[in-house]
């Protein structure tokens, strides 16, 4: 795998650009596939906000500081895309952002892309009941296995803050798991 | 039986050799339950087939490629005046035939002078005196017969020029002259 930072400086340069694109896109497409994914559930729509985050990568490298990691920096992209695709997509229905959430997983029943069986689908009403971040935070962390210090830096949250927050989501799954 | 040379306490044979294994388990076991108590591990999503081959192409076809691609406008500029022209054509035939949404005729609409014709043409049998009747004179002012406002000053500026003496009419208006 080439080094983060000889990749930067190839994206930053015109005559390297399309080839270190490339490798940019080989791999990390399957890490930011699953980040939005668990974000907009369906795959259709994870394809859309997956190409959009890349078309935005790939015109904004310039103004990549490298104050954070690439790849950190590639997540909070995916994430705002995931968001604001959300955002419209409620506007554009004319319901309420917990409205879309509860039809998102009521959804995921009949598509052939979700094979999880009864205790997963519940794992998903228990998530869309979360707040975002505690959402994101837990996904990042039990599914995705992230280090918290660059989740840190994907959600520009410090590290304490975040450990409160999977705390919190846990103890809230939990609950509505035994709940329900 | 270990014995400990400075008490008598014992521990069974073989305890501390085996006592980091034991505890490594113990955690992991632990940390096992924790983490997958009731949660699973796993959440069902999955992706089309050769989902994740098809996704680099379709990636950079809409962004390395599309930036090196160049298009030849050049060659076909005529073409594009010319479709441009008739597309600006359309645009204003329609707009000029095409209402979207027609309101429906109220009476503003009509012309004066079709009102008037129809007054004049048509036969409401009553006389002048039956009209004055019904109609009530007390609420009508002079400009309701008459088509064009007319100004003081232009009132004025007729009688000056048709009445002989204007003074014999004692108008208020010191102003003229």
């Amino acid at each position: 795998m080439i080094a983060e930072e000889t990749l930067v400086q190839e994206l930053k340069q015109e005559a390297s650009r399309s080839k270190a694109f490339e490798v940019l896109v080989k791999t990390y497409k399957e890490r930011l596939y699953w980040h939005i994914r668990r974000i907009v559930l369906n795959h259709d729509d994870t394809d859309d906000v997956l190409q959009n985050t890349f078309i935005k990568v790939y015109r904004s490298i310039d103004k990549f500081k490298g104050d954070s990691k690439l790849y950190s920096w590639m997540y909070r992209i995916a994430t705002n895309e995931s968001l604001t695709f959300l955002k419209q997509k409620s506007k554009k229905m004319g319901v309420s952002d917990q409205e879309l959430k509860d039809r998102m997983v009521e959804n995921l029943q009949a598509d052939v892309y979700f094979d999880g069986d009864e205790i997963q689908l519940k794992l998903q009403k228990a998530l869309a009941t979360l707040p975002d971040k505690q959402k994101l935070v837990f996904t990042m962390k039990y599914f995705q296995e992230m280090k918290y210090k660059d989740i840190s830096e994907a959600l520009d949250t410090s590290v304490g803050a975040l450990k409160t927050s999977y705390h919190l989501a846990v103890k809230k799954i939990e609950a509505y798991l035994k709940e329900n | 039986m270990k014995k400990d040379k400075k008490n008598s306490f014992n521990t069974p044979e073989g305890y501390f050799d085996n006592f980091n294994d034991r505890l490594m388990d113990r955690i992991k076991k632990e940390e096992a339950e924790e983490t997958t108590s009731l949660i699973p591990k796993s959440d069902g999503f999955a992706v089309p087939d050769a989902y994740f081959d098809e996704v680099t192409p379709t990636v950079l076809s809409k962004t390395v490629a599309k930036e090196t691609k160049v298009i030849q406008f050049k060659s076909n500029r005529n073409f594009y005046y010319g479709v441009a022209a008739v597309a600006a054509i359309f645009i204003l035939i329609f707009s000029f035939t095409w209402n979207s949404n027609p309101e429906p005729i109220t009476f503003d609409d009509l012309a004066n002078a079709e009102i008037e014709s129809y007054l004049e043409n048509t036969d409401f049998e009553m006389t002048s005196y039956e009209i004055a009747e019904v109609v009530s004179l007390e609420e009508m002012e002079l400009t309701d017969m008459l088509g064009d406002d007319f100004e003081d000053d232009i009132i004025m500026e007729y009688l000056d020029e048709n009445v002989e003496d204007i003074k014999e009419l004692n108008l208020d208006d010191t102003d003229y002259e």
